[in-house]
């Protein structure tokens, strides 16, 4: 069965500030959502909602129809929706294959027994093009080494639905090709959902079935990639009123 | 030609001796490691799993050997209740121990420390008791060696070797190695923190009182309700020595400090409490070339 994540008229406030107000969006196995947004949009803060990590001061979240809104986060983990931090964090005292490994014991997978969760580990950072990293200590990685062994962590759980939060962002040109080839290559192999917050907008609009943009907290726009970039209130909301209008 | 036999048996003396240490000073660095809490209570609890020793030995004759995984067991259901009575509502939903828990929770230890020294001056008095345990002794060479430290010397590595085995093969060890890492990083890869965290601190426990009823062995009439006193200094000398959160570390601390006593004795004349001294003094060139400990 694909499973189906639903937000639905989410809101999150902090004290005064209404960091997220009513946003819904549904991903499905299979499907990948893009959501973009300036910054400070709410778009951090909408994928911890769904990670539990922050719990919505309104409106519901579920999977496959069942309220995951006020679960742990780990629990979340546990039932295939996993996250990748904005800025990684590895356990620096482990060695990458270790990194990947306990993500293999907890996360969907539940895969008790150490052997096969390390060499699942070692397939799966083979997947992100780590595999001659795997027994290196994490902390000797580079910061986009890093991030792949993050995106690999995630992988490991197991998720069913990914949540991503900014895994393309500080590459260069190339190296921004080769990861946007690895992560169609993988998402087609797997057949993951995903939910992408991205400010690149290459990968944005070359990955995304469908688009979410927000702006303060409110969905503005839902579409396929190029419904969305000819969106007067989308190209409002990026560059202004001005160029808005002039847009013709 | 005499001196040279006495060092050398000093120095294997001092390794025995310094197994036994490894292990209360592990306990230690676990729970510092996992809950991020320094247990000022630390000698309280060596001393709980020193009468453990003790009482089983009265009641039922065990020997302190027999002890070790009694106390254990013990130790495993005290680190849980400890857990949740003195750091869980420190540690809920925190990222990290901020100044004012930590405070909090050495505030606490400390009390529970008193606590526990005068609950146990009121129930077995401040009198110093023992285990009468003599396994005999054995001959290698020129030097005699007491049959029991070595039982037990050999028992302290199996702790701290079988320890290192759960923490780096079992799924619950590495949950509780990642845990003492990354708090919320845990939570994404679908661990549960708090049960981690619980799990973590009771192993420490569980290790300190079996470490209690180890050091036994070593103290013929040393059992008294302020015995921590002494246990808990030389458990975090040996902390520091070996590197905060160095799975090893523990063992080449021990080893280095229960040498260093020892061997030490006969410099300064026999006097255990000056070789002691001299143990922790070696603390301040240690901290200041070394801040991470012997070990890399």
């Amino acid at each position: 069965m694909t499973r189906v994540l639903e937000v639905s008229d989410v809101h999150k406030y902090f004290g005064g500030v209404r960091a997220v107000q009513g946003v819904s969006l549904t991903v499905r196995e299979g499907q990948v959502v893009g959501l973009i947004g300036p910054n400070g949009s709410g778009k951090s803060t909408l994928l911890n909602l769904i990670a539990g990590v922050e719990k919505p001061t309104k409106g519901a979240i579920t999977l496959d129809g069942q309220r995951i809104d006020r679960w742990p986060a780990h629990r979340i983990v546990g039932q295939g929706i996993a996250k990748t931090h904005q800025i990684p964090k590895p356990f620096l005292a482990m060695t990458c294959r270790e990194n990947v490994a306990v993500a293999v014991m907890f996360g969907n997978h539940k895969q008790r027994q150490s052997a096969k969760a390390f060499d699942e580990a070692g397939r799966v950072l083979a997947l992100v093009g780590l595999e001659r990293k795997a027994d290196m200590m994490s902390s000797n990685l580079t910061v986009q080494e890093r991030k792949r062994l993050e995106f690999a962590r995630v992988l490991g759980t197991g998720a069913r639905i990914l949540l991503l939060d900014e895994i393309f962002a500080g590459l260069s040109p190339e190296e921004l090709r080769a990861a946007i080839a690895l992560f169609t290559k993988l998402q087609r192999e797997t057949g993951f959902g995903a939910v992408v917050v991205e400010h690149v907008m290459r990968a944005v609009l070359t990955l995304s079935e469908r688009v979410v943009v927000i702006e303060e907290g409110m969905k503005i726009a839902e579409g396929t990639a190029n419904e969305v970039v000819e969106d007067p209130a989308v190209i409002e909301a990026y560059l202004g009123v001005e160029a808005a209008r002039a847009t013709p | 030609m005499a001196d040279a036999a006495l060092f050398v048996t000093d120095l294997a003396l001092g390794l025995l001796l310094g197994c036994v240490f490894a292990v209360i000073a592990h306990g230690l660095n676990l729970i510092w490691g996992v809950a991020k809490v320094v247990n000022v209570a630390h000698g309280e609890f060596i001393m709980l799993g020193a009468y453990g020793a003790y009482f089983f030995n009265v009641w039922f004759g065990f020997n302190p050997l027999l002890s070790v995984p009694i106390d254990a067991a013990i130790g495993l259901g005290v680190g849980v209740i400890f857990y949740f009575f003195f750091l869980f509502r420190e540690l809920r939903g925190k990222e990290s121990m901020g100044p004012q828990s930590e405070m909090v929770t050495l505030v606490a230890t400390f009390g529970l420390a008193l606590v526990l020294i005068n609950l146990a001056q009121a129930l077995w008095t401040g009198n110093n008791v023992g285990i009468p345990w003599s396994p005999g002794v054995v001959q290698i060479g020129s030097v005699q060696l007491p049959l029991g430290g070595l039982y037990v010397a050999i028992t302290s590595v199996a702790i701290i070797g079988l320890s290192h085995v759960f923490l780096s093969k079992t799924y619950l060890g590495n949950a509780i190695r990642a845990y003492s890492q990354d708090i919320p990083a845990t939570q994404l890869v679908g661990i549960n923190p708090t049960s981690t965290a619980a799990i973590g601190t009771a192993l420490g426990f569980c290790i300190t009182m079996a470490g209690g009823a180890l050091l036994t062995v070593w103290l013929p009439t040393g059992i008294y309700p302020a015995m921590g006193n002494l246990y808990a200094p030389i458990s975090f000398v040996i902390v520091v020595l070996g590197g905060p959160g160095k799975m090893w570390g523990s063992l080449v601390g021990g080893l280095t400090l229960g040498v260093i006593i020892d061997v030490g004795q006969l410099f300064v004349g026999g006097s255990i409490a000056l070789a002691t001294a001299i143990g922790f003094l070696i603390l301040i060139p240690v901290l200041l070339f070394r801040p991470e400990g012997i070990l890399r």
